[in-house]
């Protein structure tokens, strides 16, 4: 089985690989929510009972090819560090680790794949594809399911579909989303009327970490809201439209700043630039903003191309928990942001171009 | 005094007799109203409440609702369900179906699952639905006494009974 620290020292294979396809739409996942048909929920049972069910889908989960040597732990079993990271790569929810025992998750070792046990529900299969890829991300989760359909007796009402702790989830189970980069249209003052155009088609929008988050980064992200009443297709059919159209807002965004206001683009990409290379001190939240611009810079051909991935890895790896497990130790917020501040200088030194090639590119 | 159905301040007070047993309710004006009870000087008046002035049916829907039991299988109550917006156990489904497909229109597309189920699930919907409709084919054919045909349909049923008991085992 994986140890924890080998699922850490590996970057998710979703995280790898950058091209063109990834410079608007980062990643693509979808989520199904299943029960077993004779327990209680896990919010409505005893600490008993739900060990009883971890124990007994573990077992059946790690029959699920990929996932006998993958990382499989129950949640009380991590420190909350742990937990945190956990979070932080989006392989279990806030809400599950606030949960321990008799709760767990199985990663399988390409990070692809992630099981969670008792969470809201007794399982949620979910699966993470890199770009605009949710028929892909949801193949893969249905190719689990599945499997486990014959080997646990799931609660399914033929005509309400997978019954699920709270009602919301009802029907397909299914939560498919994908985490989209929006510099230009935040740049260009013409994000409020998107995103407020994408809740009126009944689709969700999200900062960085789910509900309730506010974006930092310009990174959010969009999902479905209905479960019921339409099929898994029709479901990501309509989100795929409409993350396509958001996307292709955010290239004309980026165009249109490009041939309108070229310098106040490449002076806030400087900017950012400037300050990732030599602040000392530096927040989780402007770093994010920060490697925003970086990112955009790299993407307009404004800095080097293998940026982009460098970024996307220092999103992550930035964030407080990954920063804490690195250095050891937990660490409070100030001496976090020394440690931010270094790591990035470091990891971007051999990336940046001295300073004055952003200008030059200008003729 | 609060409300059975929501909470709110009660101020429709009334009695009924219930397989011999005398129950009191209190409702306030808007789940009175709701509930199809419009004529709610009748209640702040009477006991007679059967009968007249609300329609039967709602009336009925309302004294379930009130008498409503607590899931069998997990305990879970209509107000821990009004309270978290959870549900205890599958069951709880069946048990609070009204209140749940009260709530359905304003979360999903439509009530009805469209997407994937297991090959076995759907087989089995798919010979419940047929059975319906032969077993109505069958009793309109009993009625009109057209007996040869209520025998083929009675053939037809048994048929797909031993298919459905097959798919279940
Ligand atoms: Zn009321
Ligand atoms: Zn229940």
């Amino acid at each position: 089985m994986m140890r924890f620290a080998t699922l850490l020292k590996h970057p998710a294979d979703w995280m790898m690989g950058h091209g063109a396809e990834t410079s608007v739409v980062l990643t693509s996942r979808v989520r199904l929510a299943r029960n077993l048909a004779k327990s209680p929920f896990p919010g409505w049972s005893r600490k008993k009972d739900r060990e009883g069910v971890y124990l007994s889908l573990r077992e059946k989960l790690e029959l699920v090819p990929g996932m006998k040597d993958g990382f499989s732990h129950e949640l009380c079993d991590l420190d909350p560090l742990q937990k945190q990271v956990l979070v932080e790569r989006h392989l279990i929810s806030r809400e599950q680790a606030a949960r321990s025992e008799g709760s767990g998750s199985v990663v399988n070792r390409k990070q692809t794949l992630s099981l969670m046990i008792n969470e809201e529900d007794h399982l949620r299969i979910q699966a993470i594809r890199p770009s605009l890829q949710l028929n892909e991300a949801f193949k893969l989760a249905h190719a689990v399911d599945q499997r486990l359909e014959k080997l646990v007796d799931f609660a399914i009402d033929p005509t309400l579909g997978y019954l699920t702790a709270c009602p919301t989830n009802l029907g397909t189970g299914m939560r498919a989303s994908s985490m989209l980069h929006l510099p230009g249209l935040v740049l260009s003052d013409q994000i409020g009327p998107v995103l407020k155009g994408i809740n009126k088609l009944g689709l969700a929008v999200r900062g960085l970490y789910g509900e309730g988050t506010e974006s930092l980064g310009n990174l959010y992200q969009i999902s479905n809201q209905s479960t019921l009443g339409e099929s898994e297709e029709e479901i990501l059919d309509r989100l795929t439209k409409v993350i396509s159209d958001v996307a292709l807002y955010e290239v004309q965004a980026r165009k249109k700043l490009m041939s309108e206001d070229p310098i106040m683009v490449r002076d806030r990409i400087g900017r950012a630039a400037g300050n990732l290379s030599y602040a000392h001190i530096i927040t989780s939240k402007e770093a994010l903003n920060h490697l925003s611009m970086l990112r955009l810079g790299s993407d307009l051909t404004l800095l080097p191309p293998d940026l982009v991935e460098q970024c996307d890895r220092l999103f992550m790896e930035t964030q407080p928990a990954h920063l804490q497990w690195r250095a050891g130790r937990k660490l409070e917020p100030e001496a976090r942001d020394v440690i931010r501040a270094q790591m990035i200088r470091e990891k971007l030194q051999s990336h940046l171009p001295p300073a004055i090639n952003l200008s030059e590119k200008e003729n | 005094m609060k409300c059975d159905s929501c909470q709110g301040k009660a101020t429709v007070f009334y009695t009924q007799v219930i397989e011999g047993k005398l129950r009191k309710f209190v409702l306030c004006e808007a789940c009175a109203k709701k509930k199809g009870i419009t004529n709610v000087d009748d209640l702040l008046m009477g006991e007679d409440l059967l009968g007249n002035s609300a329609p039967q049916t709602k009336i009925q829907d309302l004294v379930a609702e009130l008498n409503q039991d607590d899931c069998s299988s997990c305990g879970f109550s209509l107000d821990d369900f009004r309270k978290v917006g959870r549900l205890g156990c599958p069951e709880c489904y069946d048990v609070f179906s009204r209140e749940i497909s009260e709530r359905l229109p304003s979360m999903h597309k439509g009530g009805i699952h469209k997407g994937y189920l297991p090959e076995g699930v759907a087989m089995k919907q798919a010979l419940k639905s047929e059975l319906a409709c032969l077993a109505e084919k069958l009793e309109s054919a009993i009625e009109d006494e057209r007996f040869e045909e209520a025998a083929m349909l009675r053939d037809q049923i048994c048929k797909i009974e031993e298919k459905k008991g097959v798919a279940e085992s």
